[in-house]
């Protein structure tokens, strides 16, 4: 049996801290991902730059380097509005940028980006008829994408979606950077402690692999969900 | 009857696309149990006509009438739009389409086909909307065939779904946008049978065709487009029995 040297709770809670990072950043990026789209397919000239913007800042730049900006700047930025209010109006507050709300906003902003490409592109595949129909008989816009442009975009989303699940599930290793206690970092923390850094990666691989293997299984079973109706077609 | 509204009435419509002109102020006005027929050649802007009628096409001029109630617009910086969409989604409730590529939703069964605008738009309590889509798929000759997926259907059993899906809101006035066209020849006669009994009882009907025989046999009015201008208009018999422009003689005579 492969001994773990007490560290075995620890790993396990930094495991539910990569699963919670993970989901909630998922969750940010689906989020930011479908109001992403909509800007860049929208006719208001604003929006459309914005959306542009975001998607070529978030894609051009490393996801190390915008953690970090976002940690380390971000606690810059803030102390200095802090302090501008200590000065002026004697107030004295200091906030802390929390490590797991920064690494869910990080990780969000970024795969926002990500879903944003992979939305739009599902957006673009629904026909247009099947939208023209909803129009016609007098549905309005939310109705029409609530009832039939969310369901069939799905389906030429989860493909782009599972993947960028994947890549994101796998960045949130990164946050050991920001000294949140993941799963990587308390096995590297154990790996320098115990000097047996290949057991302890090795189960780190192997959750990781675990947490891929169930959600490609998740994944399927949605695919299977939204192509209802178009298996005989295809 | 003096006092029932016109279902429809569309006045002076003018549509371009870009410079090009497509529709040249056209105006038409359905009575209750009136069959309209548009004919043309492609590029005649039949169809377009057709779609400014429940404003899937803006109109940059001319009024839309339904049902007494006239549609209002206002100039926007994309052109002249309804002015309040809330009023469009309500006018288009009264008029239901039949598309030339059927557009029934892929996602859902035919009886979810049907029953989707009823429960979601007109606010009908799901089994009662259940009950009337039943009927009304019997009575297309699809009652075996509810819990299909589109895609498992031909294309005449599919628009013959698509026209149950029509008849589920219970409409003013029902648009044909050439409901046969994309259909296998030997599968046109069964939708034509359907949409000849729809004008029996007395629906109140605006269809783009290529199907003369329909035209001749089912319309009150048939209304010849050329470039976006009514060419030749009235009775049947008059404008295809004895058409009086060259053109509209020469659209008529039997093609090899």
């Amino acid at each position: 049996m492969i001994d773990l040297h007490g560290y075995g709770p620890r790993l396990a809670e930094g495991a539910l801290v990569t699963i919670e990072l993970a989901v909630l950043s998922l969750v940010l990026a689906v989020v930011l991902g479908l109001l992403t789209a909509s800007a860049k397919m929208s006719r208001n000239w604003l929006a459309h730059r914005i959306g542009t913007l975001y998607t070529t800042v978030i894609r051009g730049v490393p996801d190390l380097v915008l953690m970090m900006l976002m940690f380390f700047g971000g606690q810059i930025g803030i102390n200095m509005v802090t302090d501008q209010f200590y000065e002026r109006f004697g107030w004295d507050v200091f906030i802390n940028i929390n490590e797991f709300v920064a690494g869910v906003v990080t990780i969000g902003l970024i795969f926002g980006a990500y879903m944003g490409e992979t939305f739009r592109g599902a957006f673009l595949a629904v026909d247009s008829g099947q939208i023209e129909a909803g129009r016609a008989y007098g549905m309005n816009h939310w109705l029409v994408f609530r009832r039939i442009r969310f369901p069939q975009m799905m389906r030429h989303a989860i493909p782009g979606l599972s993947n960028n699940w994947m890549v994101l599930l796998k960045t949130t290793a990164l946050v050991s950077v920001i000294g949140l206690t993941d799963m990587v970092r308390v096995a590297t923390e154990a790996s320098k402690a115990t000097r047996e850094p290949f057991t302890f990666m090795i189960i780190v691989a192997a959750v990781y692999l675990l947490i891929a293997t169930v959600s490609e299984w998740g994944f399927a079973r949605l695919q299977k969900r939204y192509d209802v109706g178009y298996r005989e077609a295809d | 009857m003096a006092d029932t509204p016109i279902p429809l009435e569309v006045r002076n419509i003018t549509k371009r696309f870009g410079d090009a002109e497509v529709l040249k102020g056209l105006s038409l006005k359905a009575q209750k149990g009136d069959v309209i027929t548009l004919i043309g050649a492609s590029g005649s802007g039949k169809s377009t006509f057709l779609r400014c009628m429940n404003l899937l096409e803006q109109p940059d001029e001319g009024d839309v009438i339904v049902h007494g109630e006239e549609i209002r617009f206002k100039q926007t910086k994309h052109g002249r739009e309804p002015a309040d969409w809330k009023q469009v989604v309500r006018m288009r409730a009264k008029l239901s389409m039949v598309f030339q590529s059927f557009n029934l939703w892929a996602h859902m069964t035919l009886l979810e086909n049907v029953i989707e605008a009823p429960i979601h738009v007109l606010g009908k309590p799901r089994k009662e909307a259940i009950v009337h889509a039943r009927q009304l798929l019997d009575r297309v000759g699809l009652g075996e065939h509810a819990d299909y997926y589109p895609a498992q259907m031909s294309g005449g059993q599919q628009q013959r779904g698509a026209i149950a899906r029509a008849l589920a809101m219970d409409p003013e006035v029902m648009l044909f946008d050439e409901p046969t066209s994309a259909l296998d020849p030997e599968l046109v006669g069964d939708v034509l049978k359907v949409m000849r009994d729809l004008a029996e009882e007395g629906r109140t009907m605006i269809v783009v065709t290529h199907e003369m025989a329909f035209a001749r046999d089912v319309s009150s009015q048939v209304i010849y487009l050329h470039q976006g201008r009514v060419e030749e208009a009235g009775p049947p018999d008059e404008v295809l029995g004895n058409p009086r422009s060259e053109r509209l003689k020469q659209f008529l005579a039997p093609k090899h």
